[in-house]
């Protein structure tokens, strides 16, 4: 069956079907992203921590402004040449579109890939220090471990000691089974284990299902079984931010629980997170003077003295009325400093304003890798640390759904301006009024998504 | 649209105009953020401006919206007033104070 009114209007409408269509879609978007952006706007009024500002890669977000209005423009060219009839520069101009698309996609699988890698660790006493981990791995050390209560319950029934033995750090360890066997951990040593631990695990249940009359499926969960070393071992093991990665429930001074509910016995020797502070924030810290951050990094106390003091004197130059509400908030913006040397001696500099739009591009392309302080951080100073995901804050949690809803709108362009650049190309010749409607179909939704990510723009990176 | 070869060939000429005024926008969005207007919201106000300017001349020209049918603005009327006041119940539910520390104890006090 034809389609019907796909290049000449309807008469009750007066459009051709397809761009009432579009448009009906795009009111409806206008409301799905209407929502997110009023989300945006109550997060932000009732966050309890200073709102980021700046904290996004500016450069590469300019570009990708930059790029989307470009292909914004190349699209709307690809329809003008079409209606113009010609056929070789639409077709031109509407890959290079899709080029634009694929190029915004790429920088911003580098821009998630960045907060990923990036952590912030909320001290007990308010203060956040900012970096990146060391090798980026954490990890939590035990020694001295003699016992390891392995459990094989009717929930982990494919028992598999790798989960918990590639964390250990002693060479082809050697353990003891109740029953007396001692099984080197090797590789055949491995799946001896696992067939001793299920071995075990199948005679209880059945003992238990004799006892009790009832089947072994059903039997209840089963006590654990408890493994010695011959000679006491030592772990170390990598406690990741990500909830699917992580390979621990928890650990006290003397255990370590895995979530396989392997529980080892042993001494805590090392919790300390290695990190390279690349930022200092204090604002809510009640005193400051005092700071947990200066126990991390005495060196940095007096350059952030003078930092607070510069902020204090630049304001009262700036601004000489007396405006408590300015004051406050100008005040707090210098209880933030960020770090780019690990000594304050070593070329640490304030940016402020427009210099700090240069640094921030100078940095991004400038190829130069900045040094930060390393610091090892006491466990029992964190109150809880991430990488920048959802978790961390509201910010990033909103940061994350609106882009990732419109790299998705992206990619959906991506699809649909491709598919009438690769596969339909009959219609370029054949029906050049209807291809030309098609472009400016697909195009009002290419615009549209170029219309959003001028407001995410400035919302998230610059404001 | 049932527009001559000639009227496009100058509607092109508009396309890169504003295509190359919206980038001279942008550098200025991103200049602006960073000079201080004497508080962030001043700030805020003039990068939602700049904002709202940039995204009028996508959608009035791009997006053809400077000589459309009426149906197209009868639709958009509708998801504009959904979305505006989706925005002023958001700020309102922010704005009702119940969030104020105290809010309880003056509650209290009535009873």
């Amino acid at each position: 069956m034809e389609i019907p009114y796909t290049v000449t209007a309807r008469p009750d409408t007066g459009l051709w079907n397809a761009k009432i269509g579009i448009w009906l879609f795009l009111a409806s978007e206008v409301m799905l992203f209407g929502g997110l952006f009023s989300s945006y706007i109550f997060l932000r009024l009732g966050a309890d921590y200073p709102w980021p500002v700046h904290v996004l890669n500016v450069p590469m977000g300019f570009i990708n402004t930059l790029v989307l209005i470009a292909s914004s423009v190349t699209v709307v060219m690809s329809w003008a040449s079409l209606k113009m009839g010609k056929w070789g520069a639409c077709k031109l101009y509407l890959f290079i579109t899709i080029l634009c698309a694929c190029t915004f996609l790429v920088i911003k699988f580098f821009e998630y890939k960045d907060k990923f890698h990036h952590y912030g660790v909320v001290m007990k006493d308010g203060t956040v220090l900012e970096g990146h981990l060391k090798d980026s791995q954490y990890l939590i050390k035990f020694d001295s471990i003699t016992s390891l209560s392995v459990k094989a319950d009717g929930h982990y029934p494919e028992f598999d000691p790798t989960f918990v033995f590639n964390h250990c750090t002693t060479p082809n360890p050697q353990l003891k089974t109740p029953a007396g066997t001692i099984i080197t951990l090797d590789d055949k040593g491995l799946a001896l284990l696992r067939a001793e631990v299920r071995k075990t695990a199948k005679d209880k249940a059945d003992a238990v299902a004799k006892s009790t009359g009832q089947p072994a499926e059903i039997a209840p969960p089963l006590l654990p079984l408890t493994l010695t070393a011959v000679t006491p071992l030592s772990f170390a093991v990598n406690s990741t931010a990500l909830p699917i990665t992580q390979p621990l429930f928890g650990y006290t001074p003397t255990t370590l629980s895995f979530k396989d509910n392997t529980t080892v016995e042993g001494k805590l020797v090392d919790d300390k997170m290695t990190m390279h502070v690349d930022n200092i924030d204090v604002r809510s810290v009640p005193d400051i003077e005092h700071s947990v951050a200066w126990k991390y990094l005495p060196k940095w106390k007096e350059a952030f003295e003078e930092h607070r003091k510069e902020r204090t004197e630049l304001f009262h130059k700036e601004h000489p009325t007396k405006d408590p509400m300015k004051e406050e908030e100008f005040l707090r913006r210098g209880l933030v400093m960020a770090l780019h040397s690990p000594t304050p001696e070593a070329g640490h500099h304030e940016s402020e304003g427009v210099g700090e739009l240069f640094d921030s591009f100078k940095a991004t392309f400038g190829g130069g890798v900045h040094e930060y302080p390393e610091v090892e951080i006491d466990a029992k100073d964190i109150e809880r640390w991430s990488n920048f995901l959802p978790k961390y804050n509201t910010f990033f949690a909103i940061y994350f759904t609106l882009t990732g809803l419109h790299g998705l709108h992206v990619l959906a362009g991506i699809l649909v301006l491709g598919y009438m650049l690769v596969i339909d190309t009959r219609k370029f010749r054949n029906d050049p009024e209807h291809m030309a409607n098609r472009i400016e179909t697909g195009g009002l939704f290419w615009h549209f998504v170029d219309l959003i990510w001028i407001f995410l723009f400035p919302l998230l990176y610059l404001l | 649209m049932s527009e001559s070869p000639a009227d496009i060939q100058k509607h092109v000429k508009t396309y890169l105009k504003i295509g190359a005024g919206l980038i001279f926008m942008t550098v200025v969005t991103v200049y602006l953020s960073f000079v201080d207007f004497g508080s962030h919201s001043n700030n805020m106000l003039i990068g939602m401006a700049v904002a709202t300017f940039k995204s009028a001349m996508v959608a009035l020209v791009f997006m053809h919206l400077n000589h459309e049918r009426p149906l197209i603005y009868k639709i958009l009327v509708f998801a504009t007033v959904f979305v505006t006041v989706m925005f002023v119940l958001f700020t309102f539910v922010h704005d009702d104070g119940l969030h104020m520390p105290g809010f309880e104890a003056q509650q209290g006090a009535h009873f």
